[in-house]
């Protein structure tokens, strides 16, 4: 047994205190089940305007950020807090997993098949609920993605031979992807159409509700991409916004990704989608088209 | 015609686009202009501008975009008129390079990638109009510039070169200028109103 130990914390991206906290802890627990791990314990970290806020809000975050740590089926066990006059919240947790199994970014090999496990845009739909410019069965839908543990795919995962792993949060699917080219010393080549998305986010982009980060992502790896020109714009921008709580990227063998994807719709993660492959060695490169 | 200004600098996205969206509803105006200072508003605004049927066209100075949207009132009512025998209805793409290195991080860099940049610009075809040098940019139509066969072949090719004059005096180097047309500012301005799309590099 090996103890994997991770610390995650943000600022709200949705406006209800109790999907924050669900939110924020389902992004932090994320990074254990991406190791291949189980979530053993937990603990709070809480920046709070005590002062200027009600406290029912502080409460709000704190029940939705339990429910995810009892979903999880690990233990909260202390936390801290300090005055802020942003709200902050996240999780310490710890993790159990056996140490011939951790998974990491490095480790894909040619001829795997790249799953994600989430869908894409989950910046663009904050900057939306920010803007108040989106529908609310949209809010909706991108709250309970967000919300949604990483739990099932972690599980399935670990009985396919998976090479490589990571989750997809603030780089956007495009900075984890690369980071897993370069860790892994392979090139990668992506399908924009392939990628799931979530509904009407595209016209979002077209509204220019991008966040700067997601744009810094994109300039960021522009150097490293290849794009084939008849890749949509808008799409290159989805595959690089920034994600809070986003799905797992899992590189496993190409005879293996079709029966991991039925096993993970077969269990309710119902958007999973093979997105591209390892299309050799390299230094990091991704081919997008 | 009057134009609508607005002045978003300071403000984090979304709102310029907020602000900006504001504007068209209240007062439809058929030219605005939106200034903000960074480089994701900037992106934002014109999006936002195209998806409302603006003609968007971006002017950058001393870090700030001023970002312009215009429709033609005339259009919408008038009908299409046939092209005019031999009139050219292909678009016009104004280059503005106002940096002798491209991006930021390295600057051995991005100089190479700004080589690289002009080399490729003919891939543009007959749409590149015209290719405006500001600032340290004007270093690349001068003696010793690399760039120098690239930009005589697209000179050749037709494209109109417009290097700036106050900058070529700024560095001293307005004798060893090898290639386009000493120009000023209302050229260049004039310049950016008629191309329909404008790549500013900087």
């Amino acid at each position: 047994m090996a103890l994997v130990q991770t610390l995650d914390f943000i600022t709200p991206v949705v406006n209800d205190p109790y999907d924050f906290g669900r939110i924020a802890a389902a992004n932090a627990l994320s990074d254990v089940y991406a190791m291949g791990g189980r979530p053993l314990t937990a603990m709070n970290i809480v920046c709070f305007p005590i002062r200027s806020m009600d406290k029912a809000v502080l409460r709000e975050i704190l029940r939705g950020g339990l429910e995810k740590i009892h979903e999880a089926g690990a233990v909260l066990v202390g936390g801290h807090s300090v005055e802020d006059s942003e709200t902050k919240y996240g999780l310490s947790v710890t993790g159990l997993v056996h140490p011939d199994r951790v998974l990491t970014n490095a480790g894909a090999r040619p001829g795997d098949a790249l799953i994600l496990t989430k869908p894409l845009g989950t910046g663009v739909l904050a900057t939306a609920i920010k803007a108040g410019l989106i529908a609310p069965s949209v809010e909706r839908t991108a709250i309970e993605s967000m919300a949604t543990l990483n739990r099932k795919a972690a599980e399935l995962m670990v009985s396919y031979s998976v090479h490589a792993c990571t989750d997809v949060t603030g780089f956007g699917l495009l900075g984890h992807a690369l980071e897993m080219a370069v860790a892994s010393k392979v090139c990668i080549a992506l399908k924009a159409e392939d990628a799931p998305l979530f509904p009407s986010v595209q016209d979002l982009v077209h509204m220019g509700l991008v966040p700067a980060g997601s744009y810094a992502n994109r300039n960021y790896c522009a150097h490293q991409v290849h794009l084939d020109p008849v890749v949509d714009p808008v799409l290159l921008d989805l595959l690089a916004d920034a994600q809070t709580s986003g799905g797992l990227l899992i590189a496993l063998p190409e005879d293996q990704a079709e029966s991991l994807l039925g096993d993970l719709k077969a269990h309710g993660v119902s958007d999973a989608a093979i997105i591209g492959r390892i299309t050799g060695p390299g230094d990091g490169l991704i081919q997008i088209s | 015609m009057t134009a609508e200004k607005l002045d978003c600098r300071g403000l984090a996205c979304p709102n310029p686009v907020l602000k900006t969206r504001e504007l068209v509803e209240r007062s439809g105006a058929a030219c605005l202009s939106v200034v903000v200072d960074n480089p994701a508003a900037n992106e934002n605004v014109s999006r936002f501008l195209g998806r409302m049927g603006y003609q968007v066209s971006v002017l950058e100075m001393d870090g700030n975009f001023e970002v312009t949207g215009t429709k033609d009132e005339s259009a919408v009512s008038c009908e299409v008129m046939e092209p005019l025998p031999g009139q050219d209805q292909e678009s016009k793409i104004a280059v503005l390079v106002g940096t002798d290195h491209m991006g930021r991080g390295d600057d051995l860099l991005g100089s190479k990638l700004l080589f690289n940049f002009i080399g490729t610009l003919k891939e543009m075809g007959t749409e590149l109009w015209r290719l405006i040098f500001l600032n340290g940019g004007v270093k690349l139509a001068v003696e010793g510039s690399e760039c120098l066969p690239a930009l005589r072949e697209l000179e050749k090719e037709g494209v109109h070169i417009l290097v700036c004059g106050t900058c070529l005096n700024h560095f001293g180097i307005l004798e060893k200028k090898q290639v386009g047309e000493t120009t000023n500012m209302l050229d260049i301005v004039t310049a950016l109103q008629l191309a329909d799309k404008v790549i500013s590099v900087t």
